[in-house]
């Protein structure tokens, strides 16, 4: 739920990377905030294993600016993508205005991918929103690899409802910014 | 209390609800000597707070905090528990107490050796019965049609904004389909 504080003449909105594991949620934030301008961001906080693997969530708040004398605020989250962890996606999904899935091309992991979605749809219905109508950007990420499905056939199976969808390799940034652009306007709209 | 619309999209907060959050947050530092208190909303974004100090870590803390809150909920519903109503953490030097307003709000109080457990659980208890009648009115407000008539320029400058600095440094694909 975007907070509107006039007092504050700040807006904020909620961003979670969403995923199964090892599909790129946190390599993600980790380009975004090696890239974005300095004054845009906070620190990067992430609660992970000793493996580097996300235990609770990534967190990178984010500071577009005063925009009409509104501060615009984005804070960006992932969650952890194993499945252990289903009921801390729950947890993190707490208030979130827009969300971005991150599936992984590869050829086997289709069918995480589409657990993971059947997971988020029930989340987010569970809060009492539309899942069709809630922002949302598809991001298929490691599309660089040998053995990754074509885009087509992703679609296909993965974005039935036509959300917007990029094609990344977040190790190296590609589509990384573009997916961001695309779900803070979804949000924004959603003013 | 008002039923929660869960399908509510915006939160408005007025100058006037500010202000009458942070007159209770002052009441409550000042009668049971802690040193900073805040109330977040259940995605971690802060609504208002009052310090004898200026802290820049309480963005973080909010978002770790609402995190944890809703972690504790999932735990509450795994053991057959409508929730945990409040959360206690203590260090060395300081400890943090939260407790719920109305399941969507967190009341946070941070204080040190000066102050005692047993007052500042009281007091936030009284507080949070402030608390609760004031965002009533402002979920209530929020319910209604729109009241803040700028918005429209707000969202047209800030997708303008939103293009100009998350700019790609990398080539990518875009799908043209849309919702």
């Amino acid at each position: 739920m975007a907070l509107i504080n006039v007092a504050a003449r700040e807006i904020h909105g909620k961003i979670v990377y969403y995923g199964p594991g090892l599909s790129g949620k946190t390599t993600n934030l980790q380009y975004i905030h090696s890239r974005i301008p300095a004054h845009t961001k906070g620190e990067l906080l992430s609660i992970e294993t000793e493996t580097e693997r996300t235990l609770f969530f990534d967190f990178l708040p984010l500071d577009l600016g005063k925009v009409h004398g509104f501060t615009i605020r984005f804070h960006l989250y992932t969650v952890p993508g194993q499945v252990l962890y289903e009921r801390t996606r729950v947890a993190v999904l707490n208030g979130t205005d827009g969300v971005v899935f991150v599936a992984d091309a590869q050829r086997d992991r289709l069918a995480d991918n589409l657990q993971s979605l059947r997971e988020l749809a029930q989340n987010i219905t569970a809060q009492g929103k539309r899942f069709l109508d809630f922002p949302l950007v598809m991001q298929y990420n490691k599309t660089d690899l040998p053995d990754a499905l074509p885009t087509p056939v992703l679609d296909r199976y993965l974005n039935t409802i036509k959300a917007p969808r990029f094609e990344a390799v977040a190790v190296t940034g590609k589509g990384v910014f573009e997916t961001l652009r695309a779900i803070s306007k979804l949000v924004v709209n959603k003013l | 209390m008002i039923p929660f619309d869960r399908a509510l999209s915006n939160l408005v907060v007025t100058e006037e609800d500010t202000a009458q959050i942070t007159a209770c947050l002052q009441r409550l530092i000042a009668d049971s000597g802690a040193s900073y208190s805040m109330v977040l909303d259940r995605a971690g974004q802060i609504l208002a707070w009052e310090s004898d100090s200026i802290r820049p870590e309480m963005q973080h803390l909010g978002a770790l905090l609402a995190a944890t809150y809703a972690s504790t909920r999932e735990m509450a519903r795994l053991l057959n528990e409508d929730g945990f109503r409040t959360l206690l953490q203590e260090g060395l030097r300081e400890k943090i107490f939260t407790e719920t307003v109305q399941d969507d709000w967190l009341l946070v109080v941070i204080f040190d050796h000066q102050a005692h457990l047993g007052l500042v659980k009281v007091l936030a208890k009284r507080a949070t019965t402030v608390l609760s009648g004031i965002l009533d009115l402002v979920r209530e407000r929020s319910m209604q049609a729109n009241q803040t008539p700028r918005l429209a320029q707000v969202r047209k400058a800030t997708t303008d904004t939103i293009d100009l600095l998350f700019k790609d440094d990398s080539s990518g694909t875009k799908d043209p389909s849309s919702k």
